[in-house]
Parts: structure tokens; sequence; C-alpha cells
């Protein structure tokens, strides 16, 4: 049964604001008729309608729970170096459990402590490359194929960046990952070195990316 | 003549046997039933933590207040009077508990952008328009509120009628027609800007 007091209402708006459930098929019979009779004399309604079904589209495809939880296990395994984590953590200290990763990224991104997250960066930098020359051997595997590409950048997404975002951007840059996430949830890449700058001014525009650098592991 | 039936779902009012299955679930679960309460675990976690996604912008809440949602159903399956469908009772758990993690953590206040994230060169122009349209609707939802995002999740994905949102959020039924009204503006309005990028 239709609400007292919508009794009164223009039929126009009543109809309007069932809309989305009539599109779902959720009205019982009296509301379903009302539209009904509405929609067969409102060609504003009938457009509104087509809309209607295309959000409802758009919302059973969207699946925000991956993203959400994609982020969640990455915060999880984000676990900074106590030497690096040290300098920034003290402003914002709270109990730890919602989002540090993100809280530290807006952080990071005030001025005030963009000089200390220039060292943070370079740190990664650094770590990165400690980690390609430490894990090289790993790459060869045992009498297999040709070794795996040489990581000759590295790089840090945004921590908003989808993993839609990681794999366009590698594909516009030509790159391939060779080994991460580090401690610091950075990548190391492989771009093809006559390729290189190319690659690096692509990466470092790319709005997914916060940074991107080039790393020599001496290969032979 | 109708102009509807997009999802396939029974009449309002109607109690399906999917319904039945949980109540009898429920049943088990106040009698301690560990292998029913699994169960209904697997039933629901998909969709609520779809809907605490919705809810709550701090990532780490969402897995807790699911379990805490969870527990409560463990321990109170008892208080289940079947007056409401068993949906309608976890899901008015899980929004309960999410408006209490809410105002126990606030959500942030720096937001993620998320405008013009598309790599323009990598993608069709079909799959460009539909990653657009996407990132417009996720950004529009963004600047929603809880309340109408809720209503939104429950409405477009979920499926349900307004009266069963209305128990879910405890609020008048006039209110979810309002709130559902003011978001959709919203949400159409993004749609059709990001069309007008796209052209």
């Amino acid at each position: 049964m239709a609400d007292p007091n919508l009794a009164e209402r223009p039929p126009h708006d009543e109809a309007e604001e069932l809309l989305p459930w009539y599109a779902t098929g959720q009205l019982d019979e009296a509301d379903r008729a009302k539209v009904d009779a509405h929609l067969s004399s409102c060609a504003h309604c009938r457009q509104q309608l087509a809309l209607e079904h295309q959000l409802i589209d758009e919302f059973q495809a969207m699946s925000p729970e991956v993203e959400s939880g994609w982020s969640r296990l990455k915060a999880r395994l984000e676990t900074p170096a106590p030497a690096m984590a040290a300098p920034v953590a003290p402003a914002m200290r709270r109990p730890a459990r919602p989002n540090p990763l993100s809280e530290l990224w807006a952080l990071l991104s005030r001025p005030a402590v963009a000089t200390l997250a220039v060292a943070q960066l370079a740190f990664v930098v650094f770590a990165g490359s400690l980690l390609l020359s430490l894990s090289k051997p790993s790459y060869r595997a045992l009498g297999s194929a040709p070794a795996p590409a040489a990581a000759n950048v590295i790089v840090m997404f945004r921590s908003d960046a989808t993993i839609e975002d990681v794999r366009d951007t590698l594909k516009l840059a030509g790159a391939s990952i060779v080994d991460g996430p580090t401690p610091s949830d950075a990548y190391l890449l492989h771009v093809a070195p006559q390729q290189r700058a190319t690659a690096l001014a692509k990466l470092q525009s790319n709005q997914n990316i916060q940074l991107a650098q080039p790393i020599d592991g001496a290969r032979p | 003549m109708s102009w509807s039936g997009v999802l396939k779902s029974p009449k309002a009012d109607e109690e399906s046997p999917a319904q039945t299955d949980e109540r009898e679930l429920l049943a088990r679960i106040s009698r301690g039933d560990l292998q029913a309460f699994e169960r209904l675990y697997r039933l629901y976690q998909p969709r609520l933590a779809r809907f605490l996604t919705t809810l709550l912008k701090r990532p780490q809440l969402i897995e807790e207040v699911l379990d805490d949602t969870m527990m409560v159903v463990w321990q109170s399956a008892g208080n289940f009077r079947g007056s409401s469908k068993p949906s309608t009772w976890v899901f008015a758990i899980a929004y309960r508990k999410a408006a209490k993690a809410r105002a126990r953590w606030p959500d942030p206040v720096e937001e993620p952008e998320f405008d013009n994230r598309v790599s323009e060169d990598a993608l069709p122009d079909e799959d460009l328009h539909q990653e657009r349209l996407r990132t417009a609707l996720l950004k529009a939802m963004d600047q929603l509120s809880a309340d109408h995002r809720a209503v939104v999740d429950l409405t477009y994905f979920h499926g349900l009628g307004y009266r069963e949102i209305a128990d879910i959020v405890g609020c008048p039924v006039d209110t979810v027609k309002t709130r559902m009204f003011h978001a959709r503006r919203r949400l159409k309005q993004a749609m059709s800007g990001s069309l007008v990028d796209w052209l």
C-alpha cells in the first residue's frame, strides 16, 4: 500500500522517486501499477528509467571490495623498516589499527615533510638496489630458459593505484616487473636498455607513479 | 505494460527458499551449531564485505566490522524473532556496527584522488569510456555521505526494496526515497560529465 503521506504528491514526483526499485523489480503491485501508468505518459521518466538500468549495470559490475581488500592486504605487507618510520611517525601516532599507510602517505605529501620524504625515497632506491644485488643469483632457474631480464628501474606506485592502473602503467612504459614488492612497496622493473630514458620519462610523468628512478644493477 | 524486470527477484514480500534456509540456519546457530554458522558466514561474507566497503573508507576497519557483525549473529541468533528477513537483520547489525566504527575512526580527511587515472593510450575507446564512467561514479559515490552510499548500494547492488532498506538503516521509508533521489541526481551528473569528457 502507498504511504498515506505520499497520497497527495504529484504522480510524476512519486513515480520518479520509485524508479530505482521499479527497475530492480522490487516494488509491490500498487507501486508498480502507479509507475507503469505514469511511464506510459512521461518521456522524461522513461529516459530516467534507462539511466536507472545503466546505473544498476554499473553497480553490479563494480567490485570496490576487491580494491579495498587489496589495499588492506597491501598495507599488511607494508612493514616499514624502523629507521625509516621513526622520523615521521610520532606526529601522527595513534592506536595502530586504521590505515597507517594512507595516513603516512598523506603526511608525506605535505610540504613540511617533503624533505623527509625525499630522504625516504632515496632510501627506497638504495634499498631496492641492494635487494637487487642480493637477489640476483636467484633469478637463474636451473638449466632452464635464459635468465630473466635485469631490473634497471625502481618504481613506487601511488597508494591508491588499482591493479588496472599498475597494469596499464607498465604496458604504457613497456616495462615488466622483475621483483617486488620490496618492504617499502617498491617494484623493480625491466625496460629495454635502449628505451630506458623514454620509459623513465613516461613513468615519471604518469599519475599512478609516486617515484620512478633508474637503477643499475651492474649486470654482466 | 511493464517496463521493469531487470533483476531476477521474487515479488516484494514473498519469502524465497533461500530466506527459509537462512531462518533455519539461524535457528541452528541459536543452539550453538558451528556448522550452521559457517554456512551462514559463507553466504554473507561476500555481501557484507561489499556493503561495508561502501560504508567505510578505512579498509582496515572492514574486516574488523565484518567479524564483529558475524560475532553478534553467533551470539544473538536466538534474538532473531523472524518478523523481518534474516538478511535485513544481519545487514542492520552490520550497519550499526559500521556506524560505531566510523564514530571511533572518522573517515580519513584526505581522500584518494580518482580523477584521470586512466592511461589514455593503453585502452581502446570503448574501454576508456567505460573506465572513465566507472571512475566518475566512484568519485561521485565517494562524495556522498555514508547514509546515502548505503541506500545506493543496497538498492543497485543488493537489489533490496525501499522498505527493507528503511529497516536496515533504521529510518522512515520516505527518508530512503529522498536519499536515493539525491544520490541518483549526483550519480547521473557524474555519468553525463564523464560522457562529455569522452566526447
